[in-house]
């Protein structure tokens, strides 16, 4: 197969294409698990083949994709015919930077192939997780596992070929319970990295899990008590299990240079950034250090090399507060550099990732990190703050359509009064400003309090597509925040 | 090609049986098409051919399924599938209630929504749909942006309890329309969705582009002070809030799990205001409808909302079996919903703008980024997007920056409606997300509700 797939793209490339590549996928296959109340809701697996053809011709792109692999002359022919449609409406002809010809493999870290372990074992945990959370206030209860694994050769017209194999597993618990007003609660446990250095079967930890179900029921049923958060200004200190998606969503992908450059502003927005603040805009307190870095040892923003095959980086955005760099692909940082007239990038930034065979890779989050700090644990941020609420847990976001703005709902809240933390608050949520909210970023806390968090279903893109990445965060403090709204 | 299609399921039954599996098996096919554009230019010109088998196996209580990629040639792989699905069921866990198997009665095949000109666009007409859709409003700061997605998609159905199939073929095509200022981030947007060639029509888009282009170019945009306002909502933000309300509303399922506003005791109860009335109704060809659910459940109007009277949850089948409820023929890829127009004659945007007001109206076209705040008091919020306007009550026009509502879906359509338009129009609301699902609702294009809070405004684009 990949030998018919380079004489294809020889074949077009005497047909003078620009550019062309292919993605094979020999095999994508998931397993999914869904437990609710003790009932087996979901036991599925899917397998898929195919190849995806990017043809670049006089500026413009052009794609195909089909499982069926029995006319591959007709698939680069269409997705040729597409370039050629496209080059009929070209302002800024598609450039892509410079890159190495590159012979490489990679594979996710994964001691236990997931796909190898028997299905009774994998119902046999929800069962046991399930049992853990059958609990007095819980109403609701969820377990789910899900995996997944696809082998991928990338081969270009420029040389590369490039053989990957991603291996992923996502694993979360759940508990709802209704409080007197009738009003349905909810607490969440998603597995992230947990300091483990591989990501299969092995990363499924059952005393983990067993810890944290026993945890969130407990927190649960503190929420049903509880009183409404307050409606207020005050200090927020975000944990993980929020902070992860406060940075994804007015960090990762306001600073998505396609996004930045327009490319989105059909469906999923744009971007307050612009092209003149890299260098200069104060983006956050100049506590703020964050990095697009691909090369953490296991994450689901962790792959290798991008599907341009452009090998994975650590890349500065913020820096000290200062906007530096944005999550980039081969094609928009070259757009970027000629629109600014200035070299603003040096070359890719490694992050143009597709979902599948069948779409078009476009610039996703890979782990949007953020530098840990020198202001210590919870309890160290917790007992320097007047007046605040630490907040946990995602139930809600909606984000302004450049970012500029957002409003959250979280799971739980917790008062804080004078150093102190008092009480359990709920129906919690907080919004705000994107730029003020991160420059009243006043405490970050230290590696101690540093997680990397998984995300399994970042949207993007038209036709849509569902992307896996990371967020590596420490605990952190901003101040005057409104919050209970 | 449909013969093949159902041969291939028979065979593949008949191999079921001869294995002594119970499976029901479930084809998916879809030839998508998607022309994007991006500051003025083709960014992306995509066709995908896809093929999914859906095989669910059952034993007694225990259910499990296996989806493929594949194509009409390779059965052995097909065969393959069912294999491992009746291999897996043997390792599940039973349920606490019996799953229903979908038996068909008789067989069924719906053909009627396809009409193979609009399937098979060619690049040029999709080009030309642009071209004329966005003539002479681009210049070196407006520029030209959004999709023209089309396609066909067709499901088939079988199962080892029958020998009937089931049979639906759509095709579909959205078009989504946006001019944006380089500089000034404002967009403006205008959408259609159409079910036959006819209806694609790049001059009504046009139209309602160079209309309020003239406005957000001409008018100074304004920071509207937090507080009250009487909103009117277009086609599109009442989709999308009827969306949510699938969900969190008259969703069955929902309600039986806590993440319902609305509860038993509320069916045969107002909720709503009485101009509101909403129906599931599979008559309705612009919304690509399932006649037949895919239990094989003939499918008709269903009242959801009468005169503000709820009349009734919509139950999948498996929250049904669940439940011991009886199903609703509910079990599809997407409901038909239709809801009614008011008394207003307002047929277009300018109608809007030229109406007499007694009040300010803050016009919301599009609401960006909805999400569930609180699903048991119904409480959603969202930002606008995409062409909002302030209308005084002076009969004078400001663009306003983008503000955020967070508030329930009982007080958008509770006694605070002031009005609805008496025009309605289908709104695509397909999502692009795994396989093809043609969508669109049918909603009135105005809506007014009175002393709605807006929480947040912001200071510029």
């Amino acid at each position: 197969m990949l030998e018919q797939i380079k004489q294809q793209i020889d074949r077009l490339k005497a047909k003078g294409v620009t550019y062309a590549d292919a993605r094979y996928y020999p095999f994508e296959e998931s397993n999914q698990l869904f437990m609710q109340n003790g009932n087996l809701k979901n036991a599925s697996s899917s397998r898929e083949s195919g190849v995806g053809v990017r043809v670049l011709y006089k500026g413009a792109w052009g794609f195909s994709a089909s499982s069926d692999l029995s006319d591959l002359p007709g698939l680069f022919d269409k997705a040729f015919e597409n370039a050629k449609a496209a080059a009929e409406r070209v302002t800024f002809p598609v450039r892509l930077a410079e890159k190495d010809a590159i012979q490489a493999q990679f594979a996710s870290p994964c001691q236990i192939n997931p796909f190898e372990v028997p299905l009774s074992e994998k119902v046999a945990f929800l069962k046991a997780m399930d049992e853990r959370m059958n609990q007095p206030g819980v109403f609701l209860r969820n377990a789910y596992l899900t995996f997944m694994r696809k082998q991928i050769v990338f081969v270009d017209s420029e040389g590369s070929q490039i053989e990957k194999l991603i291996t992923e597993v996502f694993a979360g618990l759940e508990v709802n319970g209704m409080d007197a007003q009738g009003v349905m609660h909810e607490r969440k446990f998603r597995l992230g990295q947990m300091g483990k250095p591989t990501r299969g079967w092995e990363s499924i930890d059952l005393d983990l899990f067993a810890a944290n179900a026993e945890r969130i029921v407990r927190e649960l049923n503190e929420l049903l008590v509880a009183d409404d958060c307050p409606k207020e200004d005050r200090s927020v200190i975000l944990l993980p299990g929020i902070m992860y998606l406060q940075t994804h969503e007015t960090i990762g992908h306001a600073l998505e240079l396609d996004r930045i450059l327009g490319y989105e502003l059909a469906y999923a927005g744009g971007s307050f950034v612009t092209l003149d603040d890299f260098g200069k805009l104060r983006y956050g307190s100049d506590l703020l250090t964050v990095r697009a870095d691909a090369t953490v040892p296991n994450s689901p923003g962790s792959f290798g090399y991008d599907d341009d095959g452009v090998p994975c980086q650590n890349v500065t955005l913020i820096d000290k507060g200062i906007l530096v760099g944005a999550i980039t692909g081969r094609q928009m940082v070259e757009e970027a550099n000629a629109r600014a007239k200035k070299q603003i990038f040096q070359g890719s930034g490694g992050a143009n990732r597709a979902t599948a065979f069948y779409r078009v890779p476009i610039e996703r989050m890979t782990n949007i990190n953020i530098d840990p700090g020198n202001d210590g644990t919870l309890d160290d941020i917790v007992a320097k703050t007047e007046r605040g609420i630490i907040l946990d847990g995602d139930r809600s976001w909606s984000i302004g359509s450049n970012r500029e703005q957002f409003h959250f709902a979280t799971e739980i809240g917790w008062l804080v009064e004078d150093g102190r933390k008092t009480k359990v608050v709920k129906n919690a949520t907080y919004k705000g400003f994107t730029l003020p909210f991160w420059n009243s970023l006043s405490a970050v806390g230290d590696e101690s309090t540093w997680q990397l968090q998984f995300v399994e279903n970042c949207g993007k893109g038209q036709p849509n597509q569902i992307m896996q990445l990371g967020h590596g965060i420490p605990i952190c403090r901003f101040d005057n925040v409104r919050i209970g709204e | 090609m449909r013969d093949r299609i159902l041969q291939t399921l028979r065979d593949l039954r008949a191999y079921a049986l001869a294995k002594g599996y119970e499976v029901s098996i479930d084809y998916h096919e879809e030839e998508s098409a998607l022309m994007r554009f991006a500051n003025s230019a083709i960014s992306l010109n995509t066709s995908e051919h896809l093929i999914r088998l859906g095989v669910t196996a059952y034993d007694g209580r225990k259910r499990a399924g296996y989806d493929l990629i594949t194509d009409l040639d390779k059965v052995d792989e097909m065969k393959m599938a069912i294999d491992t699905a009746a291999e897996m069921v043997q390792h599940a866990q039973p349920l606490a209630y019996q799953p229903t198997i979908p038996t068909f009665s008789e067989s069924f095949a719906d053909e009627s929504n396809f009409d193979p000109a609009l399937a098979s666009l060619s690049s040029e007409e999709k080009l030309a749909y642009f071209n004329a859709a966005a003539q002479g409003l681009e210049s070196d700061e407006i520029k030209l942006s959004g999709i023209l997605s089309n396609g066909a998609t067709t499901l088939a159905q079988i199962n080892t309890r029958s020998e009937h199939t089931q049979y639906f073929r759509f095709s579909d095509a959205q078009a989504t329309v946006v001019l944006s200022h380089l500089n000034l981030k404002w967009e403006v947007q205008s959408e259609q969705s159409a079910h036959t060639r006819s209806v694609l029509d790049p001059q009504p888009v046009h139209r309602d582009l160079a209309f309020l282009l003239d406005r957000y170019q001409r008018e100074a945009p304004v920071s509207l002070p937090l507080g009250r306002y009487d909103i009117v909502f277009g086609q599109a933000a009442i989709a999308d809030l009827l969306s949510m309300m699938q969900w969190i509303g008259f969703n069955g399922g929902s309600m039986k799990r806590g993440f319902s506003m609305l509860g038993e005791d509320k069916v045969g109860q107002k909720v709503f205001s009485e101009k509101i009335t909403l129906s599931d109704d599979p008559s309705r060809p612009e919304t690509f409808p399932f006649r037949r659910d895919l239990m094989g459940l003939p499918r008709g109007r269903f009242p959801l909302f009468e005169a503000g009277v709820f009349k009734g949850f919509a139950w999948f089948q498996d929250d049904a079996d669940e439940f011991g409820v009886q199903p609703t023929g509910h079990t599809v890829m997407h409901k038909s919903l239709v809801m009614e127009g008011g008394e207003k004659d307002i047929p277009d945007l300018e109608a809007l703008i030229n109406m007499p007001r007694e009040n300010d109206l803050l016009y919301i076209p599009f609401l960006h980024y909805m999400n569930i705040v609180n699903p048991s008091k119904g409480l959603v919020t969202a930002s606008s997007r995409f062409g909002a306007l302030y209308l005084k009550k002076d009969g004078s026009v400001a663009v306003p920056y983008n503000v955020r509502i967070t508030q329930s879906l009982l007080d958008i359509f509770g006694e605070k409606v002031a009005w609805l338009s008496r025009q309605t129009l289908p709104y695509n609301t397909s999502m692009s997300y795994g396989a093809r699902n043609p969508t669109a609702v049918i909603v009135p294009l105005f809506m007014c509700v009175k002393d709605l809070e807006i929480s947040h405004s912001n200071t510029s684009y």
